[in-house]
This record gives structure tokens, sequence and C-alpha cells, in this order.
């Protein structure tokens, strides 16, 4: 334990920390390993069988073999009306790494399948800590595969598939593009790494600036990524695949969205992320969203703030999935 | 913002959604937000569209869940569903089916913030609500005592002032009057009982000192401090009442500062026995009684006591130095006190 005071900090938006009242309720902002569980039921996503029918979404669910031989659950969502061959999204959802479900924070996604047409096939992924590294990105991975393999029983574009990933699944949507590269996998159209959790030392600046606010703060961080690595965690030994800032080469990647907040732990290793990818030639955006805590977008996407994101992410992706 | 209101009477039923809805007003009120901003978060929380009309100039507003403007046509208002936040001005949900319970909260703390952000009534005074008011020392003592008046609370009877998070876990609600009040720590739920109240089953609350209707601001910081000293599930109530003088000290004191001894103690608080030896020290007397209390012996405890001592610069065991690792220990409990950001244990939840 230590005195020292907390470094001074950018303030949250005012429409945004209006929200966090009652987001506080069911997201602490410092999450330790004895709240994993309260985590699991607070984080579960609601029923969705309404809203998919609403915007007449149909749902597939198909029962598919993970990196070890284990089955794992992944749920295609298609249009009712994109009947033809689409562009795919493989979708990791958020949750540190520890909680959630594939239907997670999957309403801003829902834009891209009903919007623009695509399939989204989002994954099961398994959670840490009782399914450490490697095996979340390994699922992901398998269900690219598996993706690339069935895309014309599943009557998606194989050239044609965008990674996303939010928070904990932007650091897997990451690494999966990582992988791809020097796997000689599928080839990826883009990759949307939304406030991504990409780096395991939790050293930066912006680390330090939010401790005990906003959502996810450096000790939630420290115990989602406590849980993925145990001791390896900070070493030598952790792969780019799981903590994507630990890559060394950040050349010939697909074309990234990185869009984070001012006021969240993220900010840097984002910033950071960018800047690798440009000083390797490659393509980036970036978008750092003034006085946004961490997954705003998802929690108060009703806000001016939460609007501009989610209409910018989402121009994105329409000029680079969209036929 | 309904959607996670939702999750939250579902972890907890004991919530009291109410008061996130005011927290959540109150904050767009302080940071200014314009009437957009503020119809979208009423639309959010309600999961319906919210308007607003302004007479003169004609004005019409209507902002759906997702915070975008509502271009479908209007249903006719329903009047339960309507307030006036002026003669000029008026808001209104547009709830299709029966009215939903946070309906009536939501609405009325649309129409007081709308009344404020277009320039009715002054932001500082007339809006903060009573018990806020009660409070807070900088106010008239005339206008705390037509707060506590309204309050229905009789002056010459004295009463107490509890704080809890708004996440606090309730048992039995009291009935004295309750509100959200802003601290520097955040907001915090805030009831007024009576001196001889009994237990207060909330889990962490701070309980302050009984005080006449004029001090009760005083009451609210020691509330204040107690409540920063509570550390669930070990501790999960303070009563000012026991903490003796020095409450009264730090509950006026401007709070951070150059405090040497307290920098100290972190440093002896960085062993791993540190905790639980100090913690042992200030409850005790001797070092065997010390020693005792968890379970080590005298001998190891007079070795750490020498460790603290060489640390500190005193001694703890002896005369003043026992007041003054008292002391430090209670202030460096405040300053890194976590109470207020943790939520309740999730256990039979």
């Amino acid at each position: 334990m230590t005195t020292l005071p907390t470094p001074p900090r950018p303030a949250f938006d005012a429409e945004l920390k209006a929200g966090l009242a009652v987001v506080g309720g069911m997201f602490p902002p410092t999450i330790t390993p004895d709240l994993i569980d309260f985590m699991r039921t607070s984080y579960a996503s609601p029923p969705l069988d309404d809203v998919f029918s609403e915007r007449r979404i149909i749902r597939q669910d198909h029962t598919i073999s993970s990196h070890d031989g284990s089955p794992m659950l992944v749920s295609v969502l298609r249009h009712a009306e994109a009947t033809g061959v689409v562009p795919a999204v493989l979708y990791a959802h958020s949750g540190g790494l520890m909680f959630g479900d594939r239907f997670s924070g999957i309403d801003l996604v829902l834009d891209w399948v009903d919007q623009l047409g695509a399939a989204l096939v989002t994954v099961e992924y398994r959670l840490a800590p009782e399914h450490p590294d490697p095996h979340g990105r390994e699922d992901m991975y398998a269900a690219l595969l598996w993706l690339a393999e069935h895309a014309g029983a599943l009557n998606v574009r194989a050239d044609r598939v965008l990674v996303a990933g939010a928070s904990a699944g932007g650091g897997l949507a990451a690494g999966v593009a990582l992988a791809a590269r020097d796997r000689n996998g599928p080839a990826l159209c883009g990759q949307v790494l939304d406030y991504p959790m990409l780096d395991d030392r939790c050293a930066t600046p912006s680390t330090a600036q939010f401790d005990g606010v906003g959502v996810w703060d450096r000790v939630s961080n420290l115990t989602g990524w406590d849980a993925l690595l145990g001791a390896a965690r900070g070493s030598a030994h952790v792969s780019p695949y799981a903590a994507p800032s630990r890559a060394t080469d950040l050349g010939h990647l697909p074309p990234a969205f990185i869009d984070v907040g001012a006021a969240e732990i993220f900010r840097d290793e984002a910033i950071d992320y960018a800047r690798a990818i440009w000083s390797a030639g490659g393509d980036a955006e970036l978008h750092v969203w003034s006085g946004a805590f961490h997954a705003c977008d998802i929690f108060a996407p009703h806000t001016a703030v939460g609007r501009s994101m989610i209409a910018t992410r989402n121009a994105w992706v329409e000029k680079t999935l969209a036929d | 913002m309904q959607e996670l209101l939702g999750r939250i009477a579902r972890l907890d039923p004991s919530a009291s959604l109410g008061l996130r809805v005011i927290a959540c007003f109150d904050e767009l009120v302080v940071g200014r937000v314009n009437t957009r901003a503020l119809l979208a978060s009423a639309a959010s929380l309600a999961a319906c569209t919210a308007g607003f009309e302004q007479r003169s100039p004609a004005r019409v507003v209507r902002i759906a869940p997702d915070g975008h403007r509502d271009d479908t046509l209007a249903p006719s208002r329903r009047s339960e569903l309507t307030a006036h936040a002026t003669e000029d001005l008026r808001v209104w949900l547009e709830r299709e089916g029966p009215q939903q319970p946070n309906d009536a909260i939501i609405l009325e703390r649309l129409a007081l913030a709308v009344r404020i952000r277009h320039g009715h009534g002054r932001r500082e005074f007339d809006n903060r609500r009573y018990v806020g008011l009660l409070v807070d020392e900088t106010v008239e003592e005339e206008q705390r005592c037509i707060s506590a008046t309204a309050l229905g609370l009789v002056a010459g009877r004295r009463y107490r002032v509890a704080v809890a998070p708004l996440f606090a876990v309730w048992t039995t609600h009291p009935a004295g009057p309750e509100d959200v009040v802003p601290t520097p720590f955040g907001p915090v739920h805030a009831v007024v009982v009576p001196a001889d109240h009994g237990e207060l089953d909330a889990t962490p609350c701070g309980i302050g000192s009984p005080t006449h209707v004029s001090e009760l601001h005083h009451s609210f910081r020691t509330a204040m401090v107690a409540l920063r000293l509570c550390d669930p599930p070990s501790s999960p109530r303070v009563r000012a009442d026991d903490l003796g003088g020095i409450v009264g000290l730090l509950a006026d004191s401007a709070g951070a500062g150059h405090h040497p001894d307290v920098e100290r103690l972190a440093a002896v608080l960085e062993h791993p026995w540190g905790a639980a030896t100090i913690d042992a020290i200030v409850r005790t007397g001797t070092v065997r009684q010390a020693a005792r209390d968890i379970g080590i012996h005298h001998s190891t405890m007079q070795d750490r006591v020498e460790t603290i001592e060489r640390i500190l610069g005193f001694d703890p065991m002896d005369g003043f130095g026992r007041t003054r690792i008292g002391t430090a220990h209670i202030m460096w409990r405040l300053e890194n006190s976590r109470v207020l950001e943790l939520p309740p244990p999730p256990a039979g939840r």
C-alpha cells in the first residue's frame, strides 16, 4: 500500500458522469477476484429474442471444435433479407476476459447486421481464470478458421471478413489479426478494436490515472490479466496474441479502426498501438473521445459522446465491409 | 439505461432505483448539460421517448431512448405523464401502456432539471432539496431550520444523520427523511433519524453524532468520517459515537494535507505483517496483549514494535506515542478508504 496520490486525470463528460450513477450499480469501478462471480451475474446478457425478431435478425447456433478439440458455441446472426453471399464479421465480446457471453454488448454491432447486411459470427470463447491463456485467443482463432472453411455453407464472402471486438474482445480481435498474419491464416479486410485491452504490463500513465473511478480501473485490469496469465503476467513469456502490445512488428496487418476514451486506462495503449501500426507503414484510424469512460457507448449510448462514437465506427465499418 | 436499472434490481431487490435516478439528474444539473441531453437521459432511463415544449418562442423537442431525435408522429400527451417545468415549459414521457414504477421520479427530476437549465430559480440554492440544505454548514442557519421544519423535524429534539453509498444493502429502511447528497467522495444516501434510533441495518453505513436540528451538518460530516472507516464485511457499520472526540476533529479538518506520521505509517503497512500488527497495537494496551490478540509470541511482537518505532521515529506503546499512532492509523484508513467505490457483497443475491 502506498499513500501516493492518484495523478490528475481528465474529467468525465457531464452526461457520461450522470450515467455512471446508474452504471456503478451493476459494474463497480474496481473489480477484484472476489467480485468475478458478481460480475458473471451482473454482466450476463439479457434475453435477446425480442430484439432479434424486432430487427428481423435470424440467429443460428453452431457447435464447432476449438483448437484443443473442445466443443464451442458460436452464433451466426444475419438479417432476414440478407439472403445472398454477404460480408462477415467475427466478433469477440467484452467482459475483462473473465465474464460476459457472446451476446454481451451486442446491440452496437447489430447495426452492421440489419443496416449493412453482414453476417455476424459471435464466439463463446472460454473465460479466465478457469481457462487461462491460450484458450480465449485460440478459441477465437479456431472460430476464424471455421468461418473461412465454411464460408460457402454459411453464404459469406471469404474475401470480406472483418474481425471486431470490444474491450477484452478488442484485444482478442487484435490477437486474431496478428495470428492470421503470422500463420498465413484467412485474409481479413479489417480489424475494429474498441477501447481494446492490449497490454498485460499495466504500466501506462493512463492506467495510473484511473483508480477507483469510472468503468474498469487499474485494479480491475490487473485482476483480468492475472486471471488470464497468472504468474507470467508482465514477464517476458507473454504471447503477443494474448497481449498484442507485446508484438514487435505491426506491419502487414489489415486496416485497423481503434477508438478509446480520453478518460480511461486503455487510452495510452490504444494510442501506442495505432502509432506502432503507422510506424510499420500500416493503416490505422484512431479516435480518442474526450470525457469518455471505458465502454461508455455500451452503457450510455444515448449521450452525445456515445452517439458520436457509434456513428463514427459504423461509418468506417460500412466503408470497409459493405458491398 | 432502463435495462441497467433492471439489472440492478435483479442483483439487489432492495436497491432504491429512485435514488439512482435522482443521483443521475443531480450530475446532469451540476454538469450544466442542455435540454436535449436531459431528455436523452430521461428517455434512456424510462425506455420511451421524452418530450419538451416551450410556448414562446415555440419549440418542441422529442428524444428517443437511443438519444436520437424522435421524428415519428407524436402520440397524444398523457396528463399523468406530463409536468410543467414552468408556466411556459412542459416535459412529458411518451409511454405506451401502463405507467412504470420509475416514471414519476424521472418526470419530476426532468422537470426540475429543465427548469434550472432554462434559468428559472437559482442553481445553487432554491433547487437543492431540503436534506441537502440541512447538512450543508455554508447554508444560512435560518434556511437550514426552514428545511428541517419542512422535513418534519422538531426543533429542540436531537437527531443523527446516517450516510451510506447508493449501492448499500439495506435490510430495513428507517422512516426518516432521506435523499441523495453530493459530496467530494461522490453522491451518498443520507437519512435523518432520531438520536435514540436503534441499530440501522445498512451495509456499509456511517452513523453520525447526535445533534440539535441546527447542527445536523456536523452530524453529517461525522457520519461521512464513520462511513469511510467502514470495512465490510468485518466492519459493516461505524458509529461516530464510538470514536470519541477525534471524529469531530476529522470531520472538520480540511482533509488532505501533509501528515508525516501518516506517511511513515504507510511505510510500516507495506510490511506483510503491518496491517494486523498496527491494528492490534492500537486496540490493546501492552506488547503482550497485542501479541496475544493476533496469536504471535510476545518477543516477535517486541521485534515488530521496535521496527515500527524505528520507522515512525517514536515509541507507539508509550504515552503520547499511543495517541499519535492511533490518530495516524485512523487518518491512513480515511485516506485509503474504498468503501464508496465497492459494491455490496454478492453472496446470496
